[in-house]
This record gives C-alpha cells, structure tokens and sequence, in this order.
C-alpha cells in the first residue's frame, strides 16, 4: 500500500465509510441529484467510476452504511452515496420541476409541482438586473473523488490521528 | 376532520371534476387527478425537499454575486468550466468537510444538495462567509486571509456546510408563506402545465423565500442559538474529516481581535466572537490534539499568497 493509498484508507476508515454489508437483493434506486458519481469503494474520496444524472434508473445488490452498491444500465459496478438516490423506481425529468408539462405523477408525488424552469425564468424576468449564467457555471464545476483522495493523502489530513 | 380535507382538496381541484364529484359521477380522470393532489399535499406541507431548496439556493446565490458585483475570484477559468487557483483549493477543503458531513445522516438533516456542493471565493474586505441553502457557500476574500492555516478555512467551511446540512436558512422563511401558498402550488399539481396565474403565485412564494434568506444572511442574521450549533458541529465534521477542530478556536481569537476594526461582516449578522468561544468552550475537550504537518502549512501558504 503506497503511502497516498493508506493516508486515504485512514480517512476513509474515519469517516465511517467501513461497516457492516447487509444485503439489499435487487432493488431499483432512481438518481435524484443533478449528476452523480458511481465511486469505486463506499467514500467520497474514491474514484468516479461512472457518472450518472438526474433520473438514471439503478439496480442496488447491497448496502453498507449509506452507501449502496450499484450498477448501472451500462453495466459499470460501483457505489453511490444513499444520499443521491430515491430508493425506488421513479420517473424523473432531469432539470427538477421539468419544463411545462414535463413533470410526472412521480416527480409530483416525490417533490410537490413548486418551483420548475418557468417559476425562476418569471423570477429572472422580474429581476433584469440579476445574471444567471454565473450560478450556472458555478453549479456545474466538479471535484472528483479521486482528486479528493490525493488532496487528503498530500496533505495528510487525518494523519495526526 | 374528513370534510375539512375534503374541502380543501376541492379548492384545487377544477369545477368540472368537483361537480362530478358532488353528482356522485366520478371518472377514473378524477381519482388519478385528485389522488396526484393528495400526494402532492403530503410532500409539500412534510417538508421543502431538495427540489425545491435548489430553486430557492439557485437565486439566493445569484443574489450573494449581484452585492459583490459578481466579483469572485477565477472567474475565467469558472466560465471555461474549470476549477482553478484559489478557487480550486477553497473547493478541495470545501468538499473534503462536506463529504465528512454527508457521512453520517443526523436527525434533522437535509438530504443531499441535488447540485451538489460548490464554494465561491468573492472579492470583499469584510471578513464573512455566507452558506444559500442547496450547498452554495461564498467566502470573502478577507475571510480566506484571516484564516491562518487550512484547518482554520476547513473550520469556517465546516460552519457554513453545517447550516446548509441543518436547514438553517430554510428556517428563516416566514412560515405564513409556506401556509399561505400550499393550495396555490397545489392547483398546478395535477396539471399538464402551469398557467400564467400560477406561474405568478409561485413566483410570488419564491420571491418571499428569497426575501426571508436574503435578510437572515444580510441584516438581522441567524438566531444565536443556531450560530451555536453550526459551531459545534462545524467543528465536529471538521474533526471527522481529519482537521483540527482547535483551528476553530483559534479563528475565533482572532475574528474577536478584529471585532474593533469595522472590517468584520460576521459581527453585524453573528453573536460575539467571545460568546462564541465561551460556548465552544465546552465542546473542546472532548477533542484530541491534532498536529498539523508541515506539507499542509505550506500548501495553505501558496494557496492562498495570491489573494488580495
């Protein structure tokens, strides 16, 4: 184990990441944050193994603490934080709220028919003086968690533990 | 009880289906519109989920650039989709203490921000840092100087990812709001599509909401109380992601030093840096000594040597 890798199993270890796996048996989970990550192991700070966004239907085998094991419709096998997923089966329009018309009984039940792309375009346009476009760079900027990891293991946070 | 429901639920539904209704001539149309509103009810008054927090954040934070001019730094590299500078380094803190955050699932705490966690650094000489609900937090430029090492900008993160995973600001919105607009946004629920008077009411709920965080975080502040806690727990992720937790401590020390100074936009919105410390004065032991390497000690330095 080099010493990057242990400084990230320590920190992965001091999260709780470990724990004990209990089994899930084929269930569907449904990805309700914008974008997410399939991680290699059960942490933030591993590996994106796959990307997945808003919507994207995934089959879970098991649990370990918050973490579910997942594989995707291509078939890429990882974890996924239990944070990002509804824990069934949904129809989800990948910008929250849909555009007009573009929301589900699903997206009712699970999120309420609130604010949408057309409530923020009325917001805008009663506020000329306010730019979107910063906030939607901004919210589209990324850290992979192996970044994360080596950043952690770099500066060795965690190592005086 | 039943009537009173009854009642409400017909307010948002249409003439036609309540007449149906009441003939006793009810369509399948009717049951799957009326059971789409009933669920609707139900998730709305429950809680405002990450969807709708989104929405409310996406604003709020355009609001936090509009009264820093939109002057943040690495903004071209932003523009290009890219994390650079400074702004690369606040992230990599930022997002190393919100994944200690997001580890452990306390009662009470949000779910995740669907657009995940982002961390700005705007051009101010007021030390402050803000957190919009939906995980967009703002730290000025004279917060990131004053904080002498990365377990102490990791603390003051760790403050604001605390009020974001505990819904503080959410807790500012007037709850007449809320109360008030339920069966305006109920009306839309089982509809293909909102109408212009619709688009308005909800319009109108987003406008107070934004109005409710945007005066928390800029004129009358959080309650003590909820300061405190972001406190204490700010520390506790911190002390999980592997940091210092004493850093915060010492943040504080200083920001009480500065408190004369004017240059602190903490002391017009936060409680007394000293009160803050006595508080978190009985948190403290339960915390071991971390000792902080060199390696980070020095990054932090380069990091941050650019900012002015």
């Amino acid at each position: 184990m080099t010493r990057r890798t242990m400084w990230a199993a320590v920190l992965a270890a001091a999260l709780g990441a470990s724990g004990v796996v209990a089994a899930q048996g084929g269930k569907t989970v449904t990805v309700q944050t914008l974008t997410g990550k399939v991680q290699k192991t059960p942490s933030f700070l591993a590996p994106t193994v796959a990307k997945v966004v808003r919507g994207d239907q995934l089959s879970s085998l098991e649990q370990q603490k918050d973490w579910l094991r997942v594989t995707t419709k291509d078939g890429q096998s990882g974890w996924i934080s239990k944070a990002s997923v509804v824990d069934k089966a949904v129809a989800l329009s990948t910008k929250p709220g849909g555009g007009a018309g573009g929301v589900s009984e699903d997206e009712v039940a699970l999120a309420g028919r609130g604010f949408s792309p057309e409530v923020e375009a009325k917001y805008r346009s009663t506020h000329p003086d306010l730019d979107f476009s910063h906030i939607d760079k901004i919210e589209k900027l990324d850290v992979d968690g192996g970044e994360l990891a080596k950043f952690v293991a770099d500066g060795k946070i965690g190592g005086g533990k | 009880m039943r009537r009173l429901a009854f009642v409400a639920l017909a307010a948002t539904l249409s003439c036609a289906t309540v007449d149906r209704i009441r003939s006793g001539n009810i369509t399948a149309s009717d049951i799957q519109t009326a059971t789409k509103v009933v669920k609707g009810i139900q998730s709305l008054n429950e809680e405002i989920r990450p969807e709708q927090e989104y929405y409310v954040g996406r604003s709020v934070a355009t609001n936090i650039l509009a009264k820093h001019d939109y002057k943040y730094l690495d903004k071209a590299a932003i523009e290009r989709g890219d994390l650079s500078g400074v702004t690369r380094y606040v992230n990599d803190v930022g997002n190393v203490v919100a994944a200690a955050a997001m580890e452990t699932h306390r009662d009470g705490d949000r779910p995740a921000p669907i657009a995940g966690w982002h961390f700005v650094v705007v051009e101010s000489d007021l030390i402050n840092a803000f957190a919009a609900p939906g995980g967009f937090i703002f730290i000025t430029t004279a917060a990131v100087k004053t904080a002498r090492s990365e377990d102490e900008l990791a603390c003051v993160l760790a403050h604001e990812v605390a009020h974001v995973v505990r819904g503080h600001a959410l807790g500012n919105i007037q709850k007449s709001r809320l109360a008030g607009v339920s069966s305006d946004v109920l009306q839309a629920a089982g509809r293909e599509a909102l109408s212009p008077e619709q688009v308005n009411q909800l319009n109108g709920l987003l406008e107070g909401i934004i109005q409710d965080t945007l005066d928390a975080l800029f004129v009358k502040g959080y309650s003590r109380d909820t300061e405190f806690e972001a406190d204490r727990l700010g520390v506790e992720i911190a002390a999980r992601a592997g940091y210092d937790p004493q850093a915060m401590t010492r943040f504080l020390q200083t920001l009480a030093k500065e408190q004369d100074t004017g240059k602190g936009g903490f002391f017009a919105t936060h409680p007394a840096a000293t009160d803050r410390l006595a508080k978190l004065a009985n948190e403290m032991p339960k915390y071991a000594a971390v000792t902080v390497p060199k390696v980070r000690v020095s990054r932090f330095k380069t990091a941050i040597e650019t900012v002015r």
